[in-house]
């Protein structure tokens, strides 16, 4: 996944606000019914099913430290690698999603390597999700030993 | 009996289907292929067939049950999968593994027409648990792995628990 100059989404992620390139998004779900299951992924919350497609949720609380909302809760999917493998992934998002155009520009600084860097908009540096990079940083995180009871955590 | 992969999940008419044995360990509900059991009974059976694994550092495995001059593990599904306490009520007693599994309750059996790859997200011990997830009555329910529920390290680590203490206990074991 590459972020290009152009369309970007604005939305919510937990607390933080950030731009996702908007030619990525296959698309923004409504809040469908999320199917959970024993698992030791604590990076997952657990599945939904879209256009008959099981698709894995992504907790944005193991990296953003966020409490989860109901309230105006929307799924990003998006096609993500996982290995060689490429599939659909589901990011809970709260709020209203905004589409702007901006230009993808470098970050000065050395930040979290899901930031691909920023744009600006009306003023405001808002930094370029890589979901991609997020997932790959989660999953090298995420280990089998831990003893999470990730499926049946609220 | 196909799985495919999520992409390319589209329920076909005419696709052979699966029966499974759709069980339940505290809120939780799974699915086994119905093949894969030989026979389910009462926990209130195992008194006088069940003994107890002396020194088991496996939680989940505390008693060999003998049925049918054969021996078999014990697996509590609640600590195999991590779930908080729960009531089993019945044991189901798997077909050509030494494995039997303590669960609260059995649903229903059901058929399956279309299985779901578990998705590549998923990279903890779910990759050995289940085998794929299905979509049941609004439900998304993960379809187990028989042969999960023990892996191989494990059960030469209790036979040779049992062996030392009771070296004939094996006798008639049933060997994959």
């Amino acid at each position: 996944m590459s972020a290009a100059a152009g369309s970007f989404v604005l939305l919510h992620i937990g607390e933080r606000r950030f731009a996702f390139p908007a030619g990525l998004v296959t698309e923004l779900a409504p809040a469908v019914r999320l199917h959970r299951f024993p698992h030791t992924s604590s990076h997952l919350l657990g599945v939904i099913m879209r256009r008959g497609k099981i698709v894995p949720v992504y907790d944005q609380r193991s990296v953003f430290g966020a409490k989860r909302s109901s309230a105006n809760l929307f799924y990003l999917l998006a096609e993500c690698n996982f290995g060689a493998a490429r599939e659909l992934f589901a990011v809970p998002i709260n709020g209203e999603s905004v589409l702007v155009s901006g230009e993808l520009q470098p970050s000065e600084n050395v930040g979290p390597e899901y930031v691909a860097g920023f744009i600006a908009v009306a003023g405001e540096r808002i930094d370029v999700l890589d979901l991609n990079a997020l997932i790959a940083s989660t999953f090298s995180q995420s280990t089998d030993r831990d003893l999470v009871l990730a499926g049946v955590r609220g | 009996m196909s799985l495919a992969n999520s992409e390319t999940a589209k329920p076909r008419a005419g696709r052979p289907s699966e029966q499974v044995i759709l069980f339940s360990v505290g809120t939780h509900s799974f699915a086994i292929a119905a093949e894969a059991v030989q026979e389910i009974r009462s926990t209130d059976s195992l008194s006088g067939t069940a003994t107890e694994i002396e020194n088991s550092n496996i939680e989940k495995v505390q008693h060999t049950l003998k049925h049918a001059r054969h021996s078999f593990y014990v697996v509590n599904a609640r600590v195999h999968f991590g779930l908080p306490a729960s009531r089993p009520t019945l044991v189901m007693i798997l077909r050509g593994i030494r494995v039997a599994v303590l669960v609260d309750r059995i649903e229903r059996m059901a058929e399956v027409s279309f299985m779901h790859q578990l998705p590549h997200a998923f990279i903890g011990r779910e990759r050995k648990w289940y085998r794929a997830l299905a979509y049941m009555g609004d439900r998304v329910i993960p379809v187990v792995h028989a042969a999960g529920f023990l892996d191989e390290d494990e059960i030469q680590y209790l036979d040779s628990l049992v062996a030392a203490r009771t070296p004939a206990e094996l006798e008639g074991a049933v060997r994959e």
